[in-house]
């Protein structure tokens, strides 16, 4: 049943008197909302447990300086248990070298579907992100990602954006899972959560019914009363439970229009049989259907993620079964599947993927994985990205991370926004700043005065990106084409 | 204020039983109603721990075996602590993949859950389920791994920061009590965990490029010396259980007891709500440490009875609720066995394994019970479920409504269906008389404002109800019943 946006509200009982009386569209934080982002998306994937960035983007041989390709054979060695990735594997999977020593790089075997969108120019790596004094706890370390603030607290980053912008009765953002995103986290706008879209039927008693809107009338009458009590978590539940009500009347459809529309597109992500590819599956359900104009369906924010990156043991090299390779296969493929449907549908221009994980893992490996490690690569993916390597490779040469036993450190690369360090770092709220400014159309001030706090760096230099104007160092173009 | 000899009234009781239990029976409400807060506290903790192991040849069948334990314990505070234990030492199948080794661990989380914290912390250190899990049984001298290390100080007696917000412990700690760890392995033709003193870390080898075992150098109120954990009994086996010692020996930036009050802590969220920001949450942990004596004794049977006597446990218990105390969310196991036990369906199995509602989609419990976000031996990560509001989004609150809705079509006269006749009175006409029942067979009633409970009475109609008419009850009452398991105060402490 087709509904008007009006009729909708009134009947999910979520219009609030003040907000009906002129129409949504008058509400000028709405307004405001959509003149931002406009038919824009967001896609964040999470990489669960810290990705190994030198064996995502590993040195293939060395370069002008730095001898990374040399401390790689050091820290990562072959036989049983080996983590060294060898020149010949990685050869097919080059990227541009680091622009910082001229080290010829490549991408993990398992990211050859990655890679094909890399020669397309789509995808942007950004190395060496994290941020000063890194917490090599898995909790710590996910929480400063996803709230961007150094002590972990608060609401998540994108979650202080969605609530700047959309009220109570918006769903502005879809989490993919089980559990919704935490960089979405907040108490203002309502975030859908959901595995699959076709379970997001409300069950009723299929014996009776006729007694189905007296439950629905009943249920809204006890959820309404939840949104107006004192109790902050039953008003949580409140709106949590009229936000999935609503959600059961407006998003299954999308399912069906899927399937009629692109069941060549749903086969393929179907063939992968991955969680990555069902995830991403669903958020192509909720683009197409945007922009097939389907009624009620506003989330334009998506955030999945993939586990098992917590490779301290079996970690694995190349082939079906070595763990990383696996991972890194899954999150390739579907990302190629996803790009492709993307552009079929006209919209590859119109969506912009982060790929992030909570830290990279130790250089010198153990038995047969790594430990908790520090600053590691960023991928930004979609039509308007220059692709290329952006950021500086860590130095791997350090003998810091070549002996850490002699000088009684951890053994992780160094991590320094000094502007005199020769492989500085780059702070990830660079590349979030970047993501608000140049995706999300927020103007720099509100980034920096309400969206990301500027705890430590240089406010006048943006942490390391001025501006958060990132600019290819090969071609000078910015990293988001305009 | 309440202490100890303060008499409980039937909510504070009802509140009591579904804390420390699966929901209120109103039974056990009129039990318990009248008794003092520590006589009821001594008689649901006077249970002795069942020696009860998951059994099953695969993990979805042990996981299942499990929940009908916690369905027909008689001593369900035990299945309560149990859950807690192996929320905070979390352990997942999908990465020990031994089933066997998963329900070997869940007999001791049983056998300890209200003994001995600290020995109960030297057990789960060579637990081989932990041990694989947590990659002990791949910490060799030549190559160490930090990760069990980390997470005994981090998740499993410290936490990274103390209540006022100071680092507890650094990365070089860490590297140390890895050090200590090294050389465990699994005995395969003992079958049992052994040390192997080829693979450990000695001084004699290592000290020059390690440096000495010394721990809390610059943390935990050692002094700049620090502690070496080769000592009192040398290296060697003994280094992990002097670790231990020395943990709980570790005094946070208040100079006082770090595992007991993160300890302490966390129960107290678990049992009662959200605690409030520093320092009024040390106050309270503080006072409830010094009347259990924790800090000493590390006894847990104490602990949690002093939790259910004091104020703090019983501020959400009944309304008017205030907008600074924040209500607690039901873990979905909680609701789950709480809604079959207080409504006394027992879900079909079969010979593949399922346990299913005849009802509705004929869902596999442990299904739903994915959805809702709570698989059991596979917790999300080493950190646990994630509480409280993460419990909370529109996939989960489907999936709880789904399996309410599956409970409330189960009709039939076979003991996996929903019998009102075995819950209340089904001669009762009057729809406020018969909300009254069903909320109070939910253990709900004292729950509800007066609008709620006439949104309730609205929804069976004007009345009165033949309730011994099929049609009627099933339509209706069932419908209620579905209703009021999809309230939101039912989801909520």
């Amino acid at each position: 049943m087709a509904l008007s946006r009006r009729e909708f509200l009134i009947r999910t009982g979520l219009a609030a008197g003040g907000l009906m009386a002129g129409g949504l569209w008058s509400r000028p934080l709405v307004r405001k909302a959509f003149a931002d982002i406009g038919d824009r998306f967001l896609v964040s994937i999470f990489l669960d447990g810290g990705n190994d960035g030198l064996n995502t983007v590993v040195p293939v041989a060395n370069g002008t300086s730095g001898n990374f390709r040399t401390s790689y054979e050091l820290l990562r060695r072959t036989g049983p248990g080996g983590l060294r990735l060898l020149e010949s594997q990685l050869s097919p999977y080059a990227i541009d070298n680091d622009p910082n020593t001229g080290t010829p790089l490549a991408l993990h075997p398992g990211l050859e579907a990655l890679h094909r969108l890399y020669q397309l120019g789509k995808v942007a790596v950004i190395q060496g992100c994290g941020y000063p004094d890194y917490n090599l706890s898995h909790a710590v370390s996910r929480s400063i990602w996803e709230t961007a603030s150094l002590g972990g607290t608060g609401s998540g980053w994108l979650g202080r954006y969605l609530a700047s912008r959309y009220g109570a009765s918006e769903i502005p953002a879809l989490s993919v899972g089980y559990w919704t995103a935490a960089e979405f986290r907040q108490q203002t706008t309502s975030v859908l959560t959901a595995i699959r879209l076709a379970e997001l039927e409300f069950p009723l008693d299929d014996w009776y019914p006729d007694d189905d809107a007296a439950k629905k009338t009943a249920f809204q009458s006890l959820y309404a009363a939840a949104q107006s009590s004192p109790q902050l978590m039953l008003r949580y539940v409140g709106n949590s439970g009229q936000a999935t009500l609503t959600a059961t009347q407006a998003y299954p459809a999308l399912n069906g229009l899927y399937q009629a529309d692109r069941n060549s597109w749903l086969q393929q992500y179907n063939g992968l049989d991955s969680g990555t590819a069902r995830r991403l599956r669903e958020v192509a359900k909720v683009i197409y259907g945007i922009t097939q104009g389907a009624a009620n369906v506003s989330a334009r924010h998506f955030a999945l993620s993939n586990g098992g990156y917590d490779t301290h043991s079996n970690q694995g090299t190349i082939g079906e079964g070595a763990a990383h390779y696996d991972l890194h296969r899954e999150v390739g493929d579907a990302l190629e599947v996803f790009y492709h449907d993307l552009d079929d549908m006209g919209v590859a221009d119109k969506v912009l993927i982060m790929v992030w994980s909570e830290f990279s893992r130790r250089p010198q490996q153990n038995d047969n994985g790594t430990d908790h490690g520090s600053q590691g690569p960023m991928f930004l993916i979609g039509g308007k990205i220059n692709g290329g390597v952006y950021g500086n490779h860590p130095n791997i040469s350090d003998p810091r991370v070549l002996n850490p036993g002699a000088t009684w450190d951890d053994g992780n690369t160094k991590y320094s926004q000094d502007n005199s360090y020769p492989h500085r770092s780059t702070d990830f709220r660079d590349v979030y700043g970047a993501v608000l400014k140049h995706w999300l159309a927020i103007p720099e001030s509100e980034i920096l005065s309400s969206l990301l706090v500027t705890d430590s760096g240089d406010p006048t230099q943006y942490w390391t990106v001025p501006n958060f104007n990132f600019v290819h160092p090969g071609n000078s173009n910015p990293l988001f084409l305009p | 204020m309440g202490d100890e000899n303060t008499i409980l009234g039937a909510t504070h009781a009802r509140h009591l039983l579904r804390r420390a239990g699966f929901g209120a029976r109103a039974t056990d409400v009129q039990a318990f109603a009248g008794l003092t807060r520590g006589v009821a506290a001594d008689r649901l903790l006077s249970f002795k721990p069942a020696k009860f192991r998951p059994g099953g040849k695969d993990i979805w069948r042990r996981r299942v075996s499990w929940l009908k334990y916690m369905v027909r314990v008689r001593a369900p505070l035990q299945e309560k602590l149990v859950l807690f234990w192996h929320d905070h030492f979390a352990t997942g199948n999908d990465k020990v993949q031994d089933h066997a080794w998963m329900a070997d661990q869940n007999r001791l989380l049983r056998l300890h859950c209200k003994g001995n914290f600290k020995d109960f912390v030297k057990a789960i250190n060579v637990d081989p389920a932990m041990m694989e899990y947590l990659d002990t049984f791949r910490n060799f001298k030549d190559q160490p791994n930090e990760n069990y290390a980390r997470e005994l100080m981090e998740l499993f007696t410290l936490g990274v920061h103390d209540l006022a917000g100071a680092p507890n412990y650094e990365q070089q700690d860490i590297v140390q009590i890895a050090r200590a760890f090294s050389g465990w392995g699994w005995d395969y033709s003992r079958r049992r965990v052994a040390f192997r003193d080829w693979a450990h870390d000695y001084n004699s080898e290592y000290e020059s490029e390690r440096g000495p075992k010394v721990i809390f150098k610059s943390h935990g109120g050692f002094g700049p010396s620090g502690r070496d954990f080769t000592q009192p009994g040398g290296e060697g086996p003994q280094e992990i259980s002097q670790v231990v010692d020395i943990l709980f020996e570790h005094r946070d930036s208040d100079g006082k007891s770090t595992v007991a009050r993160f300890i302490t802590g966390k129960l107290l969220e678990y049992f009662a709500h959200r605690l409030p920001p520093y320092p009024d949450n040390a106050t309270i942990i503080d006072r409830i440490i010094q009347r259990s004596g924790f800090d000493t004794s590390w006894d847990l049977r104490r602990l949690v009875r002093e939790i259910f006597v004091d104020d703090f446990f019983y501020e959400t218990a009944a309304p008017p609720f205030t907008s600074t105390i924040p209500k607690s969310v039901v873990w979905p196991v909680d609701f789950v066995v709480t809604t079959l036990r207080l409504l006394k369906v027992n879900p079909r199995s079969d010979k593949w394994g399922n346990w299913y509602i005849e009802g509705g989609a004929y869902g596999n419990v442990t299904d739903y019970l994915a959805e809702m976000g709570q698989i059991l031996f596979e917790p999300p990560s080493v950190f646990g479920w994630d509480w409280e509001e993460s419990w909370i989004n529109s996939a989960t609150l489907l999936a709880r409504y789904s399996f309410a809705r599956d409970v409330a079509m189960a009709r039939g006269n076979k003991s996996y269906h929903l019998r009102p006749q075995l819950l209340m009175d089904l001669s009762l006409t009057a729809p406020s008389d018969i909300v009254d029942a069903v909320t109070n067979v939910l253990g709900i009633a004292d729950q509800l404002t007066a609008s709620e409970r006439q949104t309730l009475i609205d929804y069976l109609g004007s009345g009165p109800l033949d309730l011994n008419d099929p049609g009627v009850r099933q339509k209706k009452l069932h419908g209620l019943f579905a209703l009021a398991l999809q309230a939101p105060h039912f989801h909520l402490h």
